[in-house]
């Protein structure tokens, strides 16, 4: 057949609206692909910008000896923008009376590479941002180091033997959160002012970096060539900060699971009314036989139709796929305080890819079977297509579901369990289906007329209903599983950061003042995070092998997570602190005479310690032999004190040791501070409520991202609902055109189609929650990491929803049926 | 079938006539080549539809034989002038129009040519049918009970139009039917009983 022929065939059938469902079905699975993916896409771009402030870079290399000169010739050849920064403990002194430990960071021209610093003229005034760093020969301050000192802006203080004038209050800077004991208030000043102060000497210990900010591509392949091993280590968002990373991962994960199931649900819709469309042109196939048409042109008019068809649902999909993601941007413009960034070209391609992908795969099989269609059909009805290609068409569609799912999620452990959970969900909910439309058929028997003649219809058209079922099942357990996973997503990351959780951290408490401190507190806030001693120590040796061989033995060099020679903070305590929890070993008694440590069980498994080993710490110059005596796990992100290590109290008891808490402050009561740094000027405050702000609005926004990516999802079920509706919608036409014939009433038949679809529903929903209730605990224990967890009220609400849903679609879609005359559609049969 | 042993010459008319499920259909299908005997050959204008494949045989029956149905066999989705020229668009005749126009005038319905199946009387589709299958100048034509689905004024209108027609073309028309004043219109008739041509 010629294009020209083809085309006019087309329209012609496009007057007839039978090609319509197939476009629609095939724009809105294109569509919906790429509004999803337009909006995750934008908005995990702006997700990861915004971390990325976190870093004030997006990669950067750290290491704890200076930063070769070729690491920053090989970034400016890559076109990957770099600043230096330099970060050290130091004294400040003012005249000769006071001083204060200040975490100093001097920073080269360009910091910071992503976010902005904050500063203001005064102390505890609000901050301003700046695009500046200090100018040379001066520095800015944290607020509390002002009255600590007992200076003014304009003053000037000694840090080594270089006066600096301090220029300005330093309010906030995005990378602080990166290492919440970087301990001491900060001091910011120039990398060029560094020297002159000569506090840098041999065996200082200085955390240099570098902060590299680019192209995606262009840092993975700078990683790539540069010899970081073994004294550098490259950090992004999730290595350097936890909370911040597997938020996101887990975003990542739940956003890409909706898009998936999105486009699962989408192929099905097309294929059905690919199906639908095919059934409805065998007619027409077998007229075209007659008048001359050979399988051969058939084939090639029905691709070319195919073609045309997928072309305009491409151009339309994609064209609808961004006005809705536009729409869906604007929307939540209030709710999205960020700036989307251009979206890549990767959404649309999807989209387009989706839409081809979805043509071949779904809906191609059911039209190629069409050349197969006997001529003989026009006089011999029964004669539908040869028999043929079933494997064809399934492992067409399964190919095509498979390819989609890797390309989309680009995971192949999410794909791997999506498909298992699938396989294994449509074997179960095949049997079940039969089952139920069994018991069902048998239990209509003694029912009502029209649930009779709904139950019956269900068991006689087996094999649709059972698909049927499936269909709504699957739907309706990925609705299912979606909201579970919502839900207990969302508890758990709102559970992150508890509404009361410490906001201030207060170290560098004296022995003497620890008494009075914990009772200002307790006055004020109402409570105090626990007071912990605190010394600073540093492994260096395991079970008589040197730290430095140990470590190369047992982490690889780019391994993320804590080193073993790291010098930490060190504590003891008698009893096992609250949230922390033995996992391996046991806690030792109060009266504990040994020298014992108990480690964290993540920190340990990374080192290659377990209980029982020996470990040999150098403490403020003096060496201290301790035994593992028992392994813990604890919540990094519950934003109280932790530690890595913990001795035993009697082991550290004679060491001078300064002390820690933490507290919770609202906002409003900022000014207790002043009060507080006054009675106590040594203490140094770590404020982290900004920290916590950043966490929330991080997580405020996922879960923004979620709930409307459901949102799509949920439709893209009922696209499918209608489409399988409208699949068995002349079926039905025709049973029900008899029924009347023979004299039921309308009543009679709208009852019976009200029962037909509320079983269906019923039987369906009952099939989705134990689906739904499996795949997530599969979901939650494999992918998410949460604890798995039934939930009892689904198995009432799955099935209601099941009826309702069905119903509500089902009698919307067959409200002709009843009022079409039967004698109208019994001509049709002939 | 079984023994069947039938030749009919060019410009002859044969009726093919049987109790309902004698296998008069099957042979009609056989004999348009819409179907395929199990063993036996077939010749259709000096072509052994035997000896040919689908497409081949598809390629014969577009080039030499025209059909009338029962149910008429009009795609709905086109107009009676659509569906006229349906068969010279797929041997890719450039303008199949003035030649459809003409055939569906000489059956009357020069006025409905706009019309979609829907909205024609059971006569007019067939009319629109006949119209179909001698617009491509066949040298065969094949009906199927072409009265079966009609009253018997309409019917008798439909017959004279297809003998009108078939004996200005000089087609050759074979035709199954139940209705015996049609088959007193052929020049033979052919009785099938259980498979097999008893007259």
């Amino acid at each position: 057949m010629s294009i020209k022929l083809v085309l006019r065939l087309a329209w012609r059938d496009w007057r007839g609206g039978e090609l319509g469902l197939l476009l629609v079905a095939l724009m809105l699975a294109v569509g919906t692909v790429t509004a999803v993916s337009l909006f995750v896409d934008r908005l995990h771009q702006a997700l990861i910008d915004e971390s990325a402030d976190f870093l004030a870079a997006d990669r950067r290399i750290s290491g704890s000896r200076p930063i070769p000169d070729e690491f920053r010739l090989a970034a400016s050849a890559k076109g990957v923008e770099h600043a230096d920064t330099m970060s050290f403990p130091s004294m400040v002194f003012v005249g000769d009376d006071n001083s204060q430990l200040v975490s100093v960071k001097a920073v080269g021209a360009g910091y910071p590479l992503r976010g902005v610093l904050k500063i203001a003229d005064e102390p505890f005034a609000p901050g301003v941002p700046t695009s500046d760093i200090p100018a040379p020969g001066e520095v800015w301050l944290d607020a509390r180091l002002f009255p600590a000192l007992g200076i003014r802006p304009g003053d000037s203080i000694e840090v080594g033997v270089a006066p600096l004038k301090v220029a300005k209050v330093l309010t906030s800077e995005p990378d602080r959160g990166g290492s919440m004991y970087d301990l001491g208030p900060r001091l910011l000043m120039r990398l060029d002012d560094v020297p002159a102060t000569q506090v840098v000497q041999p065996g200082s210990r200085i955390a240099y970096r570098l902060l590299l900010r680019g192209a995606e591509s262009d840092l993975e392949s700078l990683k790539a060539e540069l010899p970081l091993a073994p004294n550098y280590r490259w950090q992004g968002i999730r290595e350097s900060s936890p909370s911040i990373g597997s938020a996101l991962a887990r975003a990542e994960s739940f956003l890409l699971l909706g898009g998936l199931l999105g486009v699962l649900l989408a192929g099905v819709a097309v294929a059905l009314s690919a199906h639908r469309y095919a059934l409805r042109h065998y007619d027409h196939v077998g007229i075209l036989k007659t008048l001359g048409a050979t399988p051969n042109q058939i084939l090639s008019g029905y691709l070319m139709l195919l073609l045309a068809v997928g072309s305009a649902a491409v151009v339309l999909g994609l064209t609808g796929g961004a006005a809705l993601h536009l729409g869906i941007v604007a929307l939540l413009q209030s709710l999205i305080p960020v700036d989307l960034p251009m979206p890549s070209a990767r959404p649309f391609l999807l989209g387009a890819a989706t839409g081809l992908i979805c043509a071949v795969a779904f809906a191609l099989p059911p039209l190629l079977h069409l050349k197969n269609v006997s001529p003989m059909r026009v006089i011999r009805r029964d004669l539908g297509a040869a028999p043929p290609s079933q494997y064809l068409s399934y492992g067409a569609a399964v190919a095509g579901s498979v390819g989609l799912l890797i390309w989309y999620s680009g995971s192949a452990s999410l794909t791997a369990w999506t498909i298992l959970g699938t396989v294994v969900v449509l074997l179960v909910f095949g049997a079940l289906a039969m089952l139920l439309l069994r018991g069902g058929r048998a239990v209509g028997m003694q029912a009502g007329s029209g649930w009779r003649l709904a139950l019956a219809g269900l068991q006689r058209r087996r094999r649709e209903n059972v698909a049927q079922i499936l269909i709504f099942g699957l739907a309706i357990m990925l609705l299912l599983i979606l909201v579970l996973l919502r839900s207990s997503l969302l508890d758990e990351w709102q559970g992150q950061v508890p509404e009361d959780a410490p906001n201030h951290f207060v170290l560098n408490i004296v022995p003497h003042e620890v008494d009075e401190l914990a009772t200002m507190l307790d006055d004020f806030t109402g409570s105090h995070g626990g007071l912990f001693p605190m010394i600073r120590g540093r492994i260096v040796a395991a079970n008589g092998v040197d730290a430095d061989a140990w470590e190369r033995d047992h982490q690889p060099v780019d391994a993320p997570g804590p080193r073993l020679q790291s010098e930490r903070n060190l504590t003891w305590a008698a009893d096992l602190p609250d949230d922390n929890q033995v996992v391996k070993g046991r806690w030792w008694s109060p009266d504990e005479a040994r020298a014992l440590v108990s480690l964290e069980d993540e920190y340990a498994q990374s080192l290659g310690l377990d209980v029982g080993d020996r470990l040999r710490f150098d403490i403020a110059g003096r060496f201290v032999e301790v035994e593992v005596a028992s392994l813990r796990r604890l919540d990094w992100e519950s934003m109280r004190p932790n530690f890595f290590i913990i001795f035993a109290p009697q082991v550290l008891s004679d060491f001078p040791a300064t002390y820690m808490t933490s507290f919770h402050l609202e906002r409003d009561e900022k000014p207790f501070l002043n009060r507080f740094l006054a009675r106590f000027p040594t203490v140094t405050v770590i404020e982290v409520d900004a920290i916590i702000a950043q966490v929330q609005s991080i997580i405020l926004r996922v879960t923004q991202a979620v709930e409307l990516v459901l949102a799509l999802v949920v439709a893209s079920g009922c696209l499918v609902l209608v489409a399988s509706i409208q699949a068995s919608r002349d079926g039905r036409m025709s049973e029900l055109a008899l029924v009347r014939t023979l004299g039921g009433s309308r009543r009679l038949i709208a009852g019976s189609l009200v029962a037909e679809f509320a079983a269906l529903g019923l039987f369906a929903g009952t099939v989705a929650v134990v689906g739904a209730e499996a795949t997530v605990a599969i979901l939650q224990s494999q992918v998410f990491e949460l604890p798995v967890r039934l939930h009892p009220w689904l198995w009432l609400l799955g099935p209601v929803i099941g009826s309702v849903l069905i119903l509500i679609v089902g009698t919307l879609g067959t409200r002709g049926l009843i009022s079409t005359p039967p004698v109208m559609v019994l001509r049709g049969l002939d | 079938m079984e023994s069947i042993d039938l030749e009919i010459n060019a410009g002859e008319t044969v009726a093919i006539v049987g109790a309902s499920g004698s296998g008069k259909t099957t042979l009609l299908g056989i004999l348009a080549g819409l179907d395929l005997p199990t063993s036996g050959r077939v010749y259709l204008v000096g072509e052994e539809l035997t000896a040919l494949d689908e497409e081949q045989r598809a390629r014969v029956r577009g080039e030499q034989v025209g059909f009338v149905f029962q149910t008429f066999q009009l795609l709905r989705s086109l107009t009676a002038l659509e569906n006229v020229m349906l068969p010279g668009e797929l041997r890719g005749d450039g303008d199949a129009q003035p030649e459809a126009l003409r055939v569906l005038d000489k059956v009357g319905l020069g006025a409905r040519t706009g019309h979609y199946p829907t909205q024609l009387s059971g006569g007019e589709q067939q009319r629109v049918a006949i119209a179909r299958a001698f617009a491509s100048r066949p040298n065969v034509l094949f009906a199927d009970e072409p009265t079966g689905n009609l009253d018997t004024a309409t019917g008798q209108r439909i017959i004279d139009l297809l003998f009108e027609l078939n004996a200005e073309y000089a087609t050759t028309l074979v035709l199954v039917t139940h209705d015996d004043r049609l088959a007193s219109r052929c020049e033979r008739v052919v009785e099938i009983v259980a498979g097999r041509i008893t007259s």
